[in-house]
């Protein structure tokens, strides 16, 4: 099939691009990485009438200052994979990135396109959530900060509004204590996730006790998701036993109502998250561990 | 710049390189023809065709599984700028479509309309077919047609389809066919037998997925329409001209070299959509299919739900087997019947089977139409029949492969169908080498793992049911310059099949390979050689090959012995000359020898044609429905696969560690080819055993994106070990067995007989998804809590 | 829609096409210029038939615009021959190995490890072991061979490579 016909306009930079996407309404739509706006206008899912290129919008590397790793919203997942200050400050994205797409993908998708899509199976959404991670979004009104979980508002909807770009996505550092995991289920390697967990826990100064733990879902709702900490549970921040760490991922399992598809049945997801949280959880915490030691 | 001869692999496998056993060509591994086009980008499959003037078409589909179309309204899809043509059911002038009955019992004739006239069967059923200036327009054109749908019940698994009062999806009756075989007295030695394993065994839908949609440009030429199509069977012109009405020698059917066929493009695609489009505009029409209306609407794979009852001794030997086939056709009859048919008559395996009452019978549903695809019925039954050997097994406390060795059958024996087999059965030979091959059993790599170990054997037939009276033709001319030309009808999938012609006749004429062209897949310029699918293709145009290449060599053979002064028998045939052959012990005189083109030359001179026309029939035979006994196959491949699993007991996920592969392939003319379809194969069914589904809900597909159909890709299994036996006693040229569809047979069966080892529970339902292990395993434990 | 002059160069060579803005950059290729190394197999990025080098990286071509490609190097597998078609190094082994059976993944299977070994030399890293192919040919989607030819095609031109 061929896309129905629209119209190209490549922004210089971020405020063109919100003026045009100002303009255009919902005709209008930005192109970023490309990857996972062109299959749906090939198959004629979409049918914009103009689209906004901002690949030449932004050529900024990714840098740190203030604790805060700053990932201009342009940088391709194969660079999430690579750079240095990602693997030195974000492991987590480094590692999970690698489940995303494949090389092709890699060399074009964007960190701003991806989350902007908010695929409910994303990698990258996920570890936005477990990171707390936040987005700068910029718009006609000019420029506000979006945290992760407010970003994800169901199906491929996220709570920016029609004429909102996002420019940065901001991460706080990884801190002395913090050990991350991240594990998913697929069915072929490289596929789309059928579960995913992302989590990241910070354990107190003695090391032997988690002070706080963000456990992050794909593939269990309408939208990536956060556990509730309630549900990580007092056993786990204080100890770390293996019994606490099945015990909280029974709970985030048994709160969820995942979806059913040709994929897996939410029986079977719901399972998965209960094995896959926990091992998460044990790994985030082992690495937390290390981490604090080698400090 | 290298010559073919010269690329000849560097394989440092002893086993390959030693079975060139006195050929020159065949046996080797040269890289020639096709191949070389293929790796510089230069060859053109069927979509990269333009004329001037191309319009794009497309088909216009249903989205209901069984409907009454109440009204169809093409005229704002004619209104629009670009676009030449919106076609409908009242356009085709003769709207059906037959396919001829193979003689089963009470075989229904149903015939399939090219665009529905007044219902829908199957979701994705065509309906309509547009042609415009661009793809683009033909795209919108389409979203203009307007249908007007009345759902009506549908039927959607075939037990449903069978019941009484069940929705009918042809006025005629829901079972297309039904086929029995009978030999000895299954009931009776059933009562007496001292074990009895019984087994339900199902399949799933599965989609062909070779990288090549469907696509083809037709065109007119002379009055002739023509097409050049990506298609296995050119035979389907003589079909073309009927729906249009036009006499055959008004339509040509060129094969373009395929990306891929394994039977998606054994039955026509778009070759009637095209033909109608060219005929009504008179202007050139490319279609290429998008890969999710290829996903959604072609042909499948038919499910099969498969009843074993296996009664054997105390000590292992099967006195008896009752089986029931039922296969899930679809909305319409294909090539369901000999599919069935296959499975039935394979569905023993490679074991004695002494009673024996196999019932098969293909049903239709309102679900995607079922036909040919790699293994065409006699894959499926692997499953149920290697299930039943391990249950057996696990009954009797025997091992596998003592239990299999106990009823192997040999050379001289009898199947079902009362045929004896007439050449050497190798099963257990390459059983002995699949499991070789996997060395020592593997660990668990962690807490929560289980590993096992498994194998599969099969039996599978390459060549037509002998009762079709197969042929194929070959004309090949020695040009006045030495080279050689072969034109044959065969048509190129990718596994070499027009390269093995030219290896085959390279090794009798001594022509070098990079002197030959060979021309394929015409129905204008090449005589008529079939389709390719039934694993067919090296069994008859090799044949048909090395006998006219024989043949002509024997004409020749007078000429080039009077010249050079020695007897017709003193003559050999390489390296682009003929000489005198070295008799032991003495030399040549130096220089005697004749080019080919001296040759030609002469033959002229005396009037002697170096062209030659050769039609090779395969064995003829009949099958008498009603007693289920007769002529089936002219032979069989067997083979057997050896596999380490590792399941994740937490997700049921598994992990194929090992993976080895050995068949008997009678003589291998191009053994890295030959390996090559091993491993395809093999990988091929890795997909159809682990990760594979074209399920569908109420007649709909589930999975409407190639992102949701889960082919295997590089990362996902080890690399096959592959080994062959070369028994000699193929009935392919030089005892050659064919190659194409056995190997992807084994690899459910093996794979289901890993997991069973790992956790004590074998899957009897494809595909064996984590989740399907999981739930056994859940099962398992719950039964040893109670 | 109106069409657009696109001034593209592919292999080497520029040319000058009318495309509509939202044309592909693989329809540019295959219909306008005729390149049939360049292949449509999907439309979702997956299959990986479509792979052409951009700027020396492997994209999809059916996801990326024509337009985009405006002012960059556009590589398809025949933009590897050299003088009178010769065959590059790694297709060499492809031909050699039997990586090739029905083809049509041959393009995308030969840029995209092309393009995994150049990195790797350029990087100064050892050649790409096994499983590192595997995980850069994840992309590309085969049928017929079941990859082990493949795989064996470009551990032998990465040996090469490393050698020189």
């Amino acid at each position: 099939m061929v896309a129905p016909a629209f119209d190209y306009v490549a922004a210089g930079g971020y405020d063109e691009a919100v003026r045009l996407l100002a303009s255009g309404g919902d005709d209008a739509k930005i192109l970023a990485g490309g990857q996972s706006l062109m299959p749906m206008l090939n198959l004629r899912l979409a049918r914009p009438e103009l689209l906004i290129d901002i690949n030449p919008a932004d050529k900024r590397p990714p840098s740190v200052a203030g604790g805060v790793l700053r990932l201009p919203a342009l940088t391709r997942h194969r660079v999430l994979l690579e750079h240095d200050l990602v693997r030195k400050h974000c492991p987590l994205f480094a590692d999970a990135v690698r489940h995303v797409g494949n090389v092709r993908v890699r060399n074009r998708g964007t960190i701003g396109g991806s989350l902007a899509h908010a695929d409910p199976t994303s990698e990258i959404g996920s570890c936005a959530l477990a990171l707390g991670a936040s987005v700068v979004a910029r718009g006609p009104g000019g420029e506000r900060v979006i945290p992760a979980e407010e970003l994800f508002a169901g199906y491929w909807t996220t709570a920016l509004d029609v004429a909102e770009v996002i420019t940065d996505v901001l991460i706080p550092v990884a801190r002395p204590r913090q050990g991350w995991s991240f594990h998913e289920m697929v069915r072929r390697t490289s596929d789309f996730a059928i579960v995913a967990v992302a989590a990241v826990v910070e354990l107190d100064e003695s090391a032997t006790a988690v002070v706080s733990a963000r456990v992050a879902l794909a593939g269990v709702a309408d939208r990536v998701t956060l556990a509730d900490a309630g549900l990580i549970g007092a056993g786990l921040v204080g100890g770390v036993g293996d019994e606490d760490v099945d015990a909280a991922a029974g709970r985030i399992a048994g709160r969820l109502e995942p979806p059913d598809d040709v994929h897996a049945s939410a029986a079977y997801r719901r399972r998965l998250v209960r094995v896959l949280t926990a091992r998460a959880l044990r790994e985030a915490v082992a690495r937390a561990a290390a981490a604090g030691a080698g400090a | 710049m290298t010559t073919a001869d010269e690329r000849v692999t560097g394989l440092a496998d002893q086993r390959l390189a030693a079975s060139r056993s006195g050929y020159r060509v065949v046996g080797s591994s040269p890289a020639h023809h096709d191949f070389v086009d293929k790796v510089k980008g230069s060859l053109h499959y069927a979509a990269d065709w333009q004329l001037p003037g191309m319009l794009h078409g497309r088909v216009v589909r249903s989205p209901l599984p069984s409907a009454r179309i109440t009204g169809l309204d093409v005229a704002a899809a004619r209104a629009l700028p670009g676009v030449a043509a919106v076609l409908t059911a009242a356009d085709v002038p003769h709207n059906q479509i037959v396919e001829r009955a193979s003689g089963g019992l009470a075989e229904l004739e149903v015939t399939m309309p090219v665009l529905a006239a007044d219902r829908v069967r199957y979701f994705g059923e065509p309906v309509a077919v547009v042609a415009a200036a661009t793809q683009q327009l033909a795209d919108e054109a389409a979203e203009l047609v307007s249908v007007d749908y009345e759902e009506l019940p549908g039927v959607f698994d075939v037990e449903s389809a069978r019941a009484d009062g069940a929705p009918r999806v042809h006025e005629v009756g829901n079972t297309l066919v039904s086929w029995q075989i009978q030999c000895g007295d299954a009931a009776a030695a059933m009562a007496a037998a001292d074990v009895v394993v019984e087994g339900e065994y199902r399949t799933q839908h599965v989609e062909h997925a070779y990288l090549e949609p469907e696509a083809g440009v037709g065109w007119l030429e002379n009055g002739v329409l023509t097409l050049r199509v990506s298609t296995q069977v050119i035979e389907h012109a003589a079909t073309i001209a009927q729906i249009l009405r036009l006499p055959q020698s008004k339509v040509r059917v060129i094969a373009a070299y395929l990306g891929g066929g394994f039977g998606g493009k054994e039955d026509m695609t778009v070759e009637p959509f095209l033909a109608l489009l060219v005929w009504r505009t008179r202007r050139p029409v490319r279609m290429i299919w998008d890969r999710q209306e290829s996903l959604a609407a072609s042909t499948k794979r038919h499910p099969f739900i498969i009843r074993y009852r296996t009664g054997a001794s105390a000590d292992g030997t099967i006195t008896a087997q009752q089986v029931e086939i039922l296969g899930d056709a679809g909305a319409y009859p294909n090539l369901s019947p000999r599919v069935l048919f296959a499975g039935a008559a394979c569905a023993c395996g490679p074991y004695q089977a002494p009673n024996a009452s196999i019932t098969s019978a293909a049903v239709f549903t309102n679900n995607t139409p079922a036909s040919a695809f790699r293994g065409f019925g006699a894959m499926q039954v692997v499953y149920g029949y290697e299930g039943q050997m391990d249950r057996l097994a696990e009954r009797l406390g025997l091992s596998r492969t003592q239990v299999r060795e106990r009823n192997f059958l040999a050379k001289g024996d009898l199947l079902p169908t009362g045929e004896r087999l007439d050449t050497c059965v190798e099963v257990g030979q390459t059983m002995h080498r699949a499991l070789g091959m996997l060395g020592e059993p593997a660990r668990p790599s962690g807490p929560g793992k289980l590993v096992g170990r498994g194998l599969g054997c099969n039996r599978h037939p390459y060549g037509r049911t002998i009762w079709f009276r197969d042929r194929a033709s070959a004309w090949l001319s020695l040009q006045a310059d030495g080279t050689l030309l072969i034109r044959s009808g065969v048509t190129d999938l990718g596994a070499g099949q027009a390269a093995s012609l030219c290896q085959i006749a390279a090794e009798v004429l001594g022509a070098r390979l990079d002197d030959i062209s060979v021309y394929i897949g015409d129905t204008a310029l090449n005589p008529p050689a079939g389709g390719t699918f039934a694993t067919r293709q090296l069994y008859m145009s090799g044949n048909a090959v090395l006998h006219a290449a024989r043949e002509l060599r024997d004409k020749m053979a007078p000429v080039a012995a009077d010249l050079l002064g020695v007897a017709c028998d003193e003559l050999e045939f390489a390296d682009g000359v003929v000489r005198p052959t070295l008799a032991p012990g003495m030399g040549t005189a130096p220089g005697v020898s004749l080019t080919l083109a001296e040759l030609a030359a002469a033959c002229d001179q005396r009037s002697i044609s170096t062209a030659h026309l050769s039609t090779w029939r395969a064995e003829a035979g009949a099958f008498d429905p009603r007693a289920g006994q007769g002529d089936t196959f002219p032979d069989y491949t067997y083979g057997t696969h050896a596999a380490d699993v590792e399941v994740d007991t937490e997700t049921g996920q598994v992990t194929v560690l090992r993976y080895a592969a050995c068949h008997d392939v009678g003589r291998a003319i191009n053994p890295m080819r030959v390996q090559g379809q091993i491993q395809g194969g093999a990988v091929q069914g890795l997909g159809y055993a682990l990760t594979e589904d074209m399920a569908l809900t109420g007649g709909h597909p589930q999975a409407a994106l190639f992102a949701d159909y889960l082919i295997p890709n590089a990362q996902d299994y080890p690399d096959v070990l592959v080994d062959i036996v070369e028994s000699g006693e193929g009935k392919g040229p030089l005892g050659a067995r064919g190659i194409g569809e056995p190997p992807i047979g084994n690899v459910a069966a093996t794979i289901a007989s890993a997991i069973a080892d790992a956790i004590g529970v074998r899957p009897d339902r494809l595909p064996m998804t984590p989740e399907r292990v999981l739930w056994l395993l859940d099962a398992r434990e719950r039964r040893e809590a109670d | 829609m109106n069409k657009i002059q696109l001034a593209l160069t592919v292999n080497g060579r520029d040319h000058e096409v009318w495309a509509q803005p939202s044309a592909t950059l693989l329809d540019v290729l295959h219909d306008e210029l005729g390149l049939a190394d360049v292949r449509y197999g999907c439309g979702e990025g997956l299959c990986g038939t479509c792979t052409v080098l951009l700027d020396g990286e492997p994209v999809n071509g059916c996801l990326t615009l024509a337009v985009q490609a405006v002012g960059c190097q556009v590589t398809t597998m025949r933009g590897l021959l050299g003088p009178d078609d010769a065959l590059h190094p790694l297709q060499e082994c492809f031909l050699r190995r039997g990586a090739s059976q029905c083809g049509f993944c041959t393009p995308g299977m030969v840029l995209t490890s092309l393009d995994l070994v150049r990195r790797h030399r350029e990087q100064g890293r050892e050649r790409p072991s096994r499983e590192e192919i595997r995980y850069a040919l994840v992309g590309n989607l085969c049928r017929c061979t079941g990859y082990t030819k493949i795989l064996d095609a470009v551990e032998e031109y990465a040996d090469q490579a490393a050698r020189q």
